[in-house]
């Protein structure tokens, strides 16, 4: 292919562009802004999250378009995560305005928030590993900023210090891992890429194994898998609650549509080794994430390691390399964002006087002082837990199904196995809400939009639970084109 | 495909989602605590009426699904909304909406805290166990398995004594935990037998002995902890003990069947050759829970936790008649089940109506209750005696045709000195006598035993009118249990027929035809 202008083909990033433009605007008129005339800056935000969203949602079903010298592929599966992520975006915007309201220069805020979308936008394109190294950094310089944005507060400070430590060794990581990739193939074209492991003798060679290693680890860490997971409490604690939700929802939808892509497009000819790691990974991280979240007292933290329990159980998708397996993660995707969401829109309403609001003590008798956060929590934690009725439950039956059809039983049995584990400590937040008594008088929030959030959010969950089979049949439109 | 629903009308689904429905309206419509309480025992009472069909349009001369209806529900994984019921579990949709009513107004006064609550957990729990009864597609018996979690969760934890928060963790985790496995065995028979979640599909399959060993292990797991059998029956002493007496009599009289149900209707038919093989271990479970548990009751000095170790030992009974595989045997322990669901109803009932007025169910607080409480007194007798299974009552005819079935048993087919067995059972029946009249003796009889005591009164009609039906339920059954046999027989022939027939020839032949194939 000749790099001419002609050949460079842009149609497909419109909703990226779009959004890049509507980013730098924002930050160049907030300049000239006094603070109270700032209000505007939100509903802008949602408006572009929202029409990239439709934009990219819209092309759901057409057939695959490269772009960018085929550096960019923009397909159905792109399409759909990255309405999944502009999604995300929109709630956690939402989310915000309360929490943030005592901060200043929330114009950046905002467009930190874009740029980072901008980012994931761009990794679930990606079909070149320098287009996925520049989403991911654009990610993640972008979400380093927003956990430290509390910079007056010394937690927040150090929550965003040890996940730009890390992350940073992540990215390296990773990239160290594509030089052998680019050293063995000579691309870094993930068909190219596949085209030359394919080779048997170069398969076998130990710069490949060591490239899909750093790979996977890299990977790892970004997604927060055991054993590379020890960033996540602290940042998760740390970072502003909006983030945090943020942060479990939205990298980790462009984490796994990315890695899906790099091992169905790149290093499908290394499965069987590939298939191998992620086991242990997966079996490792539904381990640590679902033993561990029994000890935490803060609900934040809490979340965090049941993130990466629930990221296990996902893995398990990844492993079956199967059209079902990579239906399932999307669609665990889909309503794990709905369930986060709604579950961090609840942790809001309870905030009061600065930090409370984020121990399980402080949930204790909520039923008593508000019957309709106390409900939605509950139906939201059974839907973690993945109790029938609720959307969680055909999450985790999905991903469950994949790997038996792809032969992993005994992996699916650890993943149940663990999964009622797992069960225990959602049921005792339930058990605080509902069966304690409250410690002390409270009030609550009455916030609208956060109160929207819940309502929409718990909503999804029961219908996804009730009746599933027009989700599924999205996630599954999502992959023609793919495989 | 073709439906066998004589009256062409969705009566098992309005009768699940009537609870429901009656739940949303209550929750949406209704404030006052009064009317609340009114609305329940409405449509609790319309759910029972509903079911009544069921019966009355039953068809005892064939073994086919009856009721049925199809829609499909996922298609992404062939899953659907499948309903039919035959003479295995249309008694226990029966019993199920006829306990309901029951509950509902024994929760009348013994519930005080947030009845609004109460009442539409307790309505939701009725959906999700009758179906459980009618589901003939594997996903949506889980479905409805687990959804059952839920409301039973919220009542215990809530609504409960002191120790409730340990016993419904427990209860929730113990539950989940066996029943994950069964999702599993679902999972893996859904890929084996052709893409298919249908249980009468999955019946028919001929799955290799490999395959069933696993399968009705998983089964095992999820069945076994519902019974529950020994040793993992700890969950219920605490669970029954800590429940208001409405769960309680709804766990012992509903829920405990359901273990033993999906014995009937997964295990025997889907894998009757591990069935078979599995024989000893059920047997060997099955009379430590009669004898062993039996002697754990009579040490009991809660009567709550009596009673419910009574029922394990009883359910003892009824997973040894299970897999006796002969035809009298079997009716057996399906009689078995149902008179204990009123029996063990009552008796909780009993212990309930005692405790509303004393506030405390140890034994040793009572003493002559019969000098202020006659009446109630001449009723526990007769529950009392249901319970040891005297004749005339239920339970002996259950009790009685599970003895004469395993004294038929073939020792040769089964692998088992059967005779052995009959006799070590028939033996610890004295075992629940000496419990049951024993406790009865410490409580009722005597001279009062202190001031409490003397300050009861007798039963109020409302309590009076909650024994009534058991009372002729309980009494019928045992002078006259051919109605309920008629409806099971022609079933039990069935599966027995079911459990009986080897699939190892067929699943060899498919295992040749394949190979054959390639």
């Amino acid at each position: 292919m000749t790099y001419t202008l002609e050949n460079l083909v842009i149609s497909p990033l419109v909703p990226e562009i779009f959004i890049a433009l509507m980013a730098m605007l924002i930050l160049i008129v907030d300049v000239f802004m006094t603070e109270s005339n700032k209000k505007w800056i939100v509903p802008v935000s949602i408006a572009t999250l929202g029409i990239a969203a439709f934009l990219s949602f819209n092309t759901i079903g057409d057939a695959p378009v490269s772009a960018f010298f085929n550096y960019v592929v923009h397909d159905s599966f792109a399409a759909f995560s990255k309405a999944l992520i502009c999604i995300a975006g929109i709630f956690t915007i939402v989310l915000s305005q309360q929490y943030m309201k005592q901060e200043s220069h929330l114009g950046e805020y905002y467009v930190m928030m874009l740029f980072a979308i901008l980012g994931m936008m761009l990794m679930v394109s990606a079909n070149n590993f320098l287009t996925m190294y520049l989403g991911m950094e654009l990610m993640a310089l972008c979400v380093y900023v927003l956990v430290g944005y509390q910079r007056d507060m010394l937690r927040s400070s150090e929550a965003a210090l040890k996940y730009f430590v890390l992350g940073s060794l992540a990215s390296c990581m990773l990239l160290y891992g594509v030089t052998f990739l680019y050293g063995v193939s000579g691309s870094l074209h993930f068909t190219e890429v596949a085209k030359a492991l394919g080779n048997h003798e170069t398969q076998s060679s130990i710069a490949v194994m060591t490239g899909l290693v750093f790979i996977l680890a890299g990977f790892a860490f970004k997604v927060s898998m055991a054993p590379f997971h020890m960033w996540t409490p602290d940042a998760y604690e740390g970072a502003p609650t909006p983030i945090t939700a943020f942060m479990s929802v939205a990298p980790k939808v462009a984490g796994f549509v990315l890695f899906i892509r790099i091992l169905h497009d790149a290093l499908s000819p290394m499965l069987h080794e590939y298939v191998t790691i992620l086991s242990v990974l997966a079996v490792l991280s539904m381990a640590v994430g679902n033993l561990a979240a029994i000890a935490q007292r803060s609900i934040k933290r809490m979340l965090a390691y049941s993130t990466i329990g629930h990221v296990g159980f996902v893995l398990l998708g990844l492993i079956s390399a199967s059209e079902e397996g990579y239906t399932a993660v999307l669609f665990y995707m889909l309503v794990y964002l709905f369930m986060t969401m709604g579950v961090f829109a609840i942790i809001l309403l309870m905030r009061r006087d600065g930090f409370k609001g984020e121990l399980l003590d402080d949930f204790a008798g909520l039923i008593h002082v508000h019957k309709g956060y106390a409900i939605a929590m509950g139906l939201l934690m059974f839907s973690m837990a993945g109790i029938p009725i609720l959307g969680g439950f055909w999450a985790k039956f999905y991903v469950f199904m994949s790997a038996v059809e792809a032969g992993h039983t005994q992996l699916a049995l650890i993943g149940l196995l663990f999964s009622a584990i797992g069960a225990f400590y959602y049921i005792r937040v339930i058990k605080y809400i509902f069966f304690d008594s409250e410690r002390e008088q409270f009030n609550l929030l009455t916030d609208r939009p956060l109160q929207a959030v819940v309502i929409v959010c718990t909503l999804f969950v029961v219908i996804s639970g009730l009746i599933p089979q027009t989700l599924i049949q999205m996630c599954e439109s999502a992959l023609v084109g793919f495989i | 495909m073709e439906l066998h629903n004589v009256l062409n009308f969705p009566i098992l689904s309005l009768s699940i989602f009537l609870p429901t429905a009656g739940a949303l309206l209550i929750w949406l419509l209704i404030k006052d605590e009064k009317m609340v309480k009114i609305a329940t025992l409405m449509t609790t009472v319309a759910t029972f009426l509903m079911t009544i069909p069921l019966w009355a349009k039953f068809d005892t001369t064939t073994h086919h699904m009856q009721f049925e209806e199809f829609h499909p529900w996922i298609e992404a994984f062939n899953i659907n909304y499948q309903l039919g019921v035959d003479g295995i579990s249309m008694p226990f949709i029966l019993l199920t909406s006829l306990l309901s009513m029951i509950c509902v107004v024994s929760a009348f006064e013994c519930i005080t805290k947030n009845v609004k609550g109460y009442m539409i957990a307790f309505l939701l729990l009725e959906t999700t166990l009758i179906g459980v009864f009618s589901a003939l597609d594997s996903m949506l018996f889980y479905f409805f398995w687990e959804a059952m979690l839920i409301p039973m969760y919220i009542i215990i934890g809530i609504w409960g004594g002191k120790n409730r928060v340990y016993a419904t963790i427990k209860f929730f985790l113990y539950t989940l935990t066996g029943s994950v496995l069964m999702l599993l065995a679902f999972l893996a028979m859904y890929f084996e037998a052709g893409h298919t979640f249908s249980i009468l599909e999955l019946m028919e399959y001929p799955f290799n002995f490999q395959w069933q060993f696993w399968i009705w292990l998983a089964f095992f797991a999820a069945f076994a902890v519902k019974v529950p059998m020994w040793p993992v029956h700890t969950w219920l002493p605490d669970a029954h003990t800590e429940a208001p007496t409405a769960g309680s009599v709804i766990l012992a009289g509903v829920l405990l069947k359901m273990g033993a149900y999906g014995f009937l209707r997964f295990s025997l038919p889907i894998t009757p050759d591990a069935s078979q093989y599995f024989v000893p271990l059920m047997v060997g479970l099955s009379l430590v829970a009669i004898v062993y548990i039996s002697l754990v009751a009579m040490m009991q000095r809660d009567m709550k936790r009596l009673v419910a170790y009574s029922s394990i030992a009883h359910m003892g009974f009824v997973t040894l008649g299970t897999f006796m595989f002969t035809q009298i045997a079997l009716e057996g322990a399906l009689i078995n089940m149902i008179s204990h669901g009123f029996v063990a109803a009552a008796l909780f009932l009993c212990v309930g109506v005692m405790y509303d007025r004393m506030h405390t169910r140890d034994i040793g607080d009572y003493g002559g209750v019969a000098n202020r409480m006659p009446v109630f007194a001449a009723v526990m007798l007769l529950f009392a005696m249901a319970n040891v299974a005297l004749p005339g009552a239920s339970s002996f005819i259950g009790e009685i045709m599970v003895l004469i079935g395993t004294f038929q048993a073939d020792p040769v087919y089964l692998g088992m000195p059967t005779k052995w067995i009959a006799i070590i059972a028939t033996l610890s029946i004295v075992l629940s006598a000496c419990y049951t009249l024993w406790m009865y003796k410490r409580v009722i009889m005597g001279k009062i035993a202190n001031s409490n005591v003397d300050k009861l009164y007798d039963m109020n009609k409302r309590e009076f009118m909650l024994f009534v039906p058991l009372i002729i339920l309980v009494v019928w059954m045992g002078l006259y249990p051919m109605p309920i046999l008629d409806v099971l027989h022609t079933s039990c022939a069935h599966l027995l027929e079911q459990a009986t027939s080897t699939k190892l020839d067929a699943a060899a032949a498919t295992a040749v035809h394949s190979s054959m194939a390639h």
